[in-house]
């Protein structure tokens, strides 16, 4: 019941995740934090097996900081995409395959760009303006073709973001409860209150 | 007393030198000149042939040398020209190495190297030689690098002349002991003093490659040994920014190519007797 | 013969020497000169560093380097070698995030980077590392700096304040004389740039220093800081020494233990008088 969204804005991504970690028919916890941040200008959130998606989340991360210190610069938002990307496929094809999916965020310092990437289980990837993993998308890909503007403040898009929670708290048959909100710009990696 | 230590393979001498990466150095400093300026627009690498025979069939080079490369400069990736002096034999193993690595991070993260990875990479390699001979360096994929364990270090020094979003273009210079360094000018081979101190004196800050290439050719044609310089004894490369598509392109001069430019300069084969100020 | 490349190079002499460790560690004192100082609730990193040549892009000359968020190190020795060993570190402490979740602590990163020392001593076909390492940081949840040393053997060892390199002799018996415990920030890094300056004539352009204060605040001094300091001990020296026989006298009571070349005496003791002509 995992439910992940994304969206860019100007000069901004959005990343929501729910807080809910379940099992079965039990909801074990309801302050688990699925959006990481990658980096200086990088966010993930992770969704899928569970186990499967912290371990492979501190996996990413602590390569990904690897390569920061190892060469004095930051993996740009595509590049680390992309290494996501092909790590998830070689694990596929591997004898224990991670089980997760993903929306990678990031803001790319060099051409002054946000970017956004939908990755799933099977190590496909994709560029998209805005993205939705579990049940959630059903409801909020149509909200968000209706109302994401690539050029929206931050203001706005966290208002389309709202409608998108709240429609999967209206209409889903299982209440999610809070959702972690984070976003990323120029200045970096800072949580939301909504 | 130092035989003891230099003989063998690459160990440390009383004094705490190690003498094979020294004498691989020592066989550099007679190698063909190779020469790099950076500029604020691009990189320039020129680089001098020995030729060893008048029988010599250079037919081969006139069609662009092997892999779009010449016999000194090489391309390394499509953001990266490399100079080598030294052994060329040696040079051919750590270009295909070179090559390799720019492809494998290109695999990984879909994006052309930064320059001074693939510097470094090559660099983690010749270390490796002289301390363990390279033979369990992980990265290493598929090479013939693998057979045995290396007994001596490489004996080649290059130029690497790159561009990356990172830092835009970069000019580097690596050694057989695996050490590397940035540079705005430098040289490396025969007579490298003598070009150092004239690059020294006619570099200046934000260069654009138009000059550049008039500076390395000029220096070129005080430090070679011959006094007439053309497309036989010359290499010649940049790289630059493509207009439209702000992506790096390396050109590597064809020898008609070289020719030509030195027509332009003024110090071609055909009036080779007119010496530039 | 049996003297053929897989053996091992470092092997004991007859009388019980390790001559390939021992030659590393003269390797070591070719290279540039490096000190750490512990202070009260400060760790402090200072290196000579070459001159960077007219053309040479200053961005690639690296001597002081970042381990993890919370631990630094400087090397004296062979660069080719240290850059190697760094990157061995670096994979380590991410690693031992990984498995464990925390950080590591000063003395485990430490103690792994002596452990890949001594592995080179002792394996078929291999030189040693040519390289000594100062290592400083922080423990987690831990106020108190840490200083620890690696050398060519795979020795390592905890310091209040030690050299590195190049005449790192003198500078430690400088050390001894003026280390105090419990020295605050500006104290401990002025001792630091005092000790180089007993090698590095050439003075605050060629000395690099890194400061850390806490669990992962690094600061590097810039230029005009090191100047402003080393201006600040000259005065000092000035003012203390008042005349050039008690000068001289400071230099002869050192002599005996500096058997580091007489020459380089000289020069600084010519220094010093011109300092103090004016």
């Amino acid at each position: 019941m995992e439910c992940s969204f994304a969206l860019t804005g100007k000069g901004y991504v959005l990343i929501a995740a729910d807080m809910t970690s379940a099992r079965s028919i039990v909801k074990m916890k309801h302050d688990e934090d699925k959006v990481k941040p990658l980096g200086p200008h990088l966010l993930m959130t992770y969704s899928g097996e569970p186990g499967d998606t912290v371990q492979f989340a501190e996996y990413v991360e602590r390569n990904l900081r690897l390569y920061q210190i190892r060469n004095h610069s930051v993996l740009r938002p595509h590049s680390a995409a992309s290494w996501i990307r092909r790590t998830l496929a070689d694990s596929l094809r591997s004898r224990s395959p991670y089980s997760v999916n993903l929306l990678v965020g990031g803001y790319d310092v060099s051409e002054h760009e946000p970017h956004l990437y939908w990755i799933d289980y099977l190590g496909t990837m994709a560029t998209v303006p805005f993205a939705a993993h579990g049940y959630g998308s059903y409801f909020a890909l149509s909200l968000l073709d209706r109302y994401h503007n690539p050029s929206a403040s931050l203001e706005e898009g966290i208002e389309t973001l709202k409608r998108c929670i709240d429609e999967v708290q209206k209409r889903l048959i299982i209440g999610l409860g809070k959702f972690k909100v984070r976003v990323v710009d120029k200045d970096g990696v800072r949580e939301i209150e909504i | 007393m130092a035989r003891r230590y230099d003989s063998r393979t690459t160990i440390f001498s009383p004094e705490g030198r190690l003498y094979q990466i020294e004498y691989a150095m020592e066989a550099i400093s007679h190698a063909g000149t190779v020469l790099g300026v950076l500029a604020k627009d691009g990189v320039v690498l020129a680089a001098e042939k020995k030729v060893t025979g008048k029988l010599l069939d250079l037919s081969s080079v006139k069609e662009g040398g092997y892999g779009g490369s010449g016999e000194k400069i090489f391309l390394l990736n499509r953001n990266v020209i490399a100079g080598v002096a030294g052994f060329s034999a040696d040079a051919n193993s750590l270009i295909n190495y070179s090559r390799q690595s720019a492809q494998r991070h290109l695999f990984s993260y879909n994006e052309d190297i930064p320059v001074e990875q693939l510097v470094q990479r090559l660099c983690d390699l010749k270390q490796g030689y002289t301390q363990y001979g390279g033979a369990f360096i992980p990265l290493c994929v598929t090479s013939s690098l693998h057979m045995a364990t290396g007994l001596r270090p490489f004996g080649v020094s290059l130029l690497y002349a790159g561009y990356d979003p990172h830092y835009q273009f970069q000019l580097y210079h690596s050694d057989p002991s695996g050490n590397y360094s940035g540079w705005k000018a430098t040289c490396i081979g025969a007579n490298n003093g003598t070009a150092q101190s004239l690059l020294k004196q006619e570099y200046k800050e934000d260069i654009s490659v138009e000059d550049a290439i008039d500076l390395v050719i000029r220096v070129m044609s005080k430090t070679m040994d011959s006094t007439t310089l053309s497309s036989e004894k010359l290499e010649f490369a940049t790289l630059k920014l493509d207009e439209t598509t702000r992506q790096p392109v390396a050109k590597i001069y064809r020898p008609a190519d070289v020719d030509a430019l030195l027509a332009k300069q003024g110090i071609g084969k055909k009036d080779g007797d007119v010496e530039m100020k | 013969m049996s003297r053929s490349y897989d053996r091992a190079l470092t092997v004991f002499s007859p009388d019980g020497h390790l001559f390939q460790v021992e030659y590393a560690l003269e390797a070591v004192r070719r290279g540039t000169c490096a000190v750490g100082v512990r202070g009260k609730d400060v760790v402090v990193l200072g290196v000579e560093k070459k001159s960077v040549l007219q053309l040479q892009d200053p961005r690639t000359v690296r001597k002081v380097v970042m381990l993890d968020d919370h631990v630094c190190l400087a090397f004296a020795g062979l660069t080719a070698d240290g850059r190697v060993l760094i990157d061995k570190a670096r994979i380590e402490c991410q690693s031992h995030r990984l498995t464990v979740e925390d950080p590591v602590s000063v003395e485990y990163i430490t103690r792994h980077i002596a452990g890949i020392q001594q592995r080179y001593t002792q394996s078929g076909g291999v030189r040693p590392f040519g390289i000594s390492t100062l290592i400083v940081g922080f423990d987690p949840q831990d106020p108190r700096p840490r200083l620890y040393q690696t050398e060519p053997g795979g020795i390592y060892s905890a310091w209040k304040a030690n050299a590195i390199g190049r005449s790192s002799k003198t500078v430690r018996e400088f050390l001894e004389k003026n280390h105090k415990d419990d020295m605050g920030r500006d104290e401990t890094i002025k001792l630091t740039i005092k000790s180089l300056l007993e090698v590095v004539q050439t003075g605050a352009k060629n000395i690099e220093i890194a400061v850390m204060e806490s669990y992962g605040k690094v600061t590097n001094l810039d230029l005009a800081q090191i100047e402003a300091i080393v201006a600040e001990i000259e005065r000092e020296k000035e003012r203390r020494s008042g005349s050039v026989r008690d000068w001289r006298q400071l230099r002869l009571h050192r002599q005996p233990c500096t058997w580091v070349r007489l020459p380089q005496t000289h020069r600084r003791r010519s220094v010093s008088l011109v300092l103090q002509s004016p």
